[in-house]
């Protein structure tokens, strides 16, 4: 480049030369000597400043770009309503009580006689006979409430890193940080499934002021020129369609988002059948993940694990996917679903007033402590499937619609946990301690057994509007309805695991193709307890309100949630 | 004196970031540029066809807003000057979204 360059100006000087005036030629000849050196000087300045971009693109591996969110949200719930109960098998407990297993009742220092004078309502309602079989025993006086948290912000970075490593294989990973403004515990008070700080959620629920690995795979394509492609790693499987029109994203995962927003490890092999079929964009895929690990990390050579893993299995199908029609089918189980997760929670105190009486009373000395703690499933409660078919239409004028149906089958085993069994309460039974000083609630098998079908629907449009675009979403969830969206970050809840009514509309103000600012309010009405769990019965909301139906966890009737966010990629 | 130069310098850098905006592509129909450039460039840039294969991952933004503001098809100008303004704003449009650099689906394929 230099030598071409010294050529031509070699070359400029002799032509014009030739024709300039004998008397100035050496004057020109001396300025274009020094414009020369000059130049030649610029040019190694140049020359060493490429050959540094040319070494650290060639060793620069790793292409990073991300997002950065910042949200206001004023959240108002409705009605918030805490009647705890549990299902008691009262015969059971009368018949144990009568054959002196728990002690003598007449004894103030018996487990039963401690029992008595603890609950005197029980006490006298059971020796007067009116507690038979299985009914509740509340375990509290019931609470309702009106919550305004007015202002409540949160910050998301997303920093996405992209490699290629070789002509066919790539690898992609994202980290996250979500954080509500002046939280980095990164854990929550346990009031609900949402604040539950696990794997499946890490990356949509406030989880501190730390980079969690929210997704992380190769991407092995065209594999020996087969068509087929294979990828391991935790999924892009959060923010899938259509659920990206309203975070005005492109597609952000693989699975439909109206059945799964969550995060998940596992391997996807797929084919292009557009080759084949002609039809734009028609994919098949077979994905397998692993939802909970029974054994190791959890005590496992102590012998007494009783949970299993949890394996997920299952097709997802972009039947055709050319930028105008998007036709999407999914179907996947899941196999020994048990009744929670690995993760961390803020023990709540109220819970330890009926549970843990004990540790209750050390607890109201240090009133405003929680203790964090490690929790884990308490066992195997069974099988759930998910299927799902959603369509998108967007028109060359960027006007779109969508429409997915989602459904959801549980098969419950009769297991059940401290919060119920798959859609179904516990029975609980009266036994001794191992100590044989107190008597304590176990939970021994659910209501009913049944196989419980739930569906929700998800429609929505957006259309292009001046600086922007405006929206209108609308999804409901029936009373079985179960998907694994729990990751979406929706602070009330994510909205699409409602059991009941959402409605929301936004407007996305583009500032730049980079930046938008986006204004949007929710509405939820939710009719059944328990949204975005498969554990426990839902119970009807109006009544859980009217005191006739129980929830160990706090129930929320109606919410909004009006929010302000920007957002710039970079 | 030096607070010319900083205006001076706050107009240059304004000046600027209008520039690089005015670069991007911006104002095409990405979805009818993707019907277009299918019809009026695959039938060359495909594999073992006459032109290199070419896809929107081929280039980056800026390569893209070069190549439809400075190079103009180079090659083969014909091309270029075959398409309305219009048709050309959109195939550029949707280019520049689908680049190498841009938001990309983020899917296992």
């Amino acid at each position: 480049m230099r030598t071409l360059i010294s050529i031509l100006v070699a070359n400029a000087l002799f032509m014009s030369g030739a024709s300039l005036a004998a008397d100035t030629d050496a004057q020109k000849i001396a300025d274009l000597k020094q414009q020369l050196a000059s130049i030649t000087d610029d040019l190694d300045d140049l020359n060493s400043r490429v050959d540094k971009t040319e070494r650290h693109t060639a060793l620069d591996r790793v292409a990073i770009t991300g997002d950065f969110r910042t949200k206001a949200h004023s959240l108002h719930y409705q009605n918030v309503t805490w009647n705890p109960a549990m299902n008691v098998n009262f015969s059971d407990f009368g018949a144990k009580a009568m054959s002196g297993v728990f002690g003598d009742p007449n004894s103030a220092t018996s487990p039963l006689g401690q029992m008595m004078m603890a609950n005197p309502d029980l006490a006298s309602a059971f020796q007067s006979g009116m507690l038979q079989g299985v009914m509740p025993m509340l375990l509290g006086q019931k609470t309702q409430q009106d919550i305004d948290n007015d202002i409540f912000y949160t910050t998301r970075l997303r920093l996405n890193i992209d490699a290629k490593v070789w002509d066919n294989v790539s690898f992609a990973g994202r980290l996250t940080m979500f954080k509500s403004w002046g939280d980095s515990a990164g854990v929550k008070v346990f009031d609900s499934w949402n604040s539950f700080t696990m794997d499946g959620t890490s990356s949509g629920s406030t989880s501190g002021d730390e980079l969690k690995v929210e997704r992380a795979y190769f991407n092995w394509k065209d594999i020996n020129g087969s068509g087929t492609y294979l990828s391991i790693g935790r999924r892009p499987s959060t923010y899938g369609p259509p659920n990206h029109y309203r975070e005005n994203e492109l597609r952000g995962g693989t699975p439909s988002g109206h059945l799964v927003n969550f995060n998940f490890d596992g391997l996807t092999l797929g084919y292009d059948l557009s080759d084949i079929t002609g039809i734009e964009g028609q994919t098949v895929r077979f994905c397998y993940g692993q939802g909970f690990e029974s054994q190791y990390g959890n005590g496992e050579l102590f012998g007494d694990i009783i949970t299993k893993d949890t394996h997920l299995g299952g097709f997802n199908i972009d039947v055709i996917n050319d930028g105008n029609h998007f036709l999407q089918f999914t179907l996947f189980g899941a196999k020994d679903v048990n009744d929670g997760f690995t993760g961390t929670m803020a023990f709540p105190t109220q819970l330890a007033g009926i549970f843990a009486p004990t540790m209750y009373q050390d607890m109201q000395k240090f009133d405003n402590f929680n203790f964090v703690t490690r929790v884990q499933p308490s066992g195997v409660i069974g099988d759930l499937y998910l299927g799902g078919l959603g369509y998108a239409y967007e028109t060359d004028d960027d006007m779109k619609m969508f429409a997915s149906l989602g459904w959801t089958r549980a098969e419950p085993n009769g297991n059940a946990g401290l919060f119920g069994g798959m859609l179904s309460d516990a029975i609980f039974e009266a036994e001794l301690n191992s100590t044989g000083t107190e008597i304590i609630m176990v939970p021994k098998e659910t209501v009913d057994s049944d196989t419980k079908d739930g569906y929700g629907i998800y429609v929505g449009m957006q259309i292009p509007a001046p600086y922007g675009k405006f929206g209108l979403e609308y999804n409901y969830g029936s009373k079985y309805w179960s998907p694994f969206t729990q990751a979406q970050d929706d602070p009330i809840g994510s909205k699409l695991a409602t059991r009941g009514h959402v409605a929301e509309a936004y407007y996305i103000f583009d500032i730049n193709p980079k930046m938008f600012i986006k204004l949007a309010g929710l509405y939820y009405d939710y009719e059944y307890t328990g949204s975005g769990s498969p554990v426990g019965a839902p119970m009807k909301v109006d009544d859980v309100i009217a005191g006739n139906a129980f929830s160990m966890l706090p129930v929320v009737d109606t919410a909004y949630d009006v929010n302000a966010s920007l957002t710039i990629n970079f | 004196m030096m607070n010319t130069y900083i205006k001076v310098g706050i107009a240059i850098a304004i000046a600027l970031s209008f520039g690089s905006q005015v670069m991007a592509a911006e104002g095409g129909n990405p979805k009818k540029g993707k019907h277009l450039y299918k019809k009026e460039c695959k039938a060359c840039h495909s594999a073992n066809s006459e032109g290199q294969e070419l896809t929107p991952m081929t280039k980056t933004m800026s390569q893209w807003d070069r190549f439809f503001t400075r190079d103009m098809h180079k090659a083969k100008p014909a091309v270029f000057e075959a398409l309305s303004e219009k048709d050309l704003k959109d195939i550029q449009q949707f280019l520049y979204d689908h680049a190498a650099d841009s938001d990309q689906p983020a899917t296992c394929g």
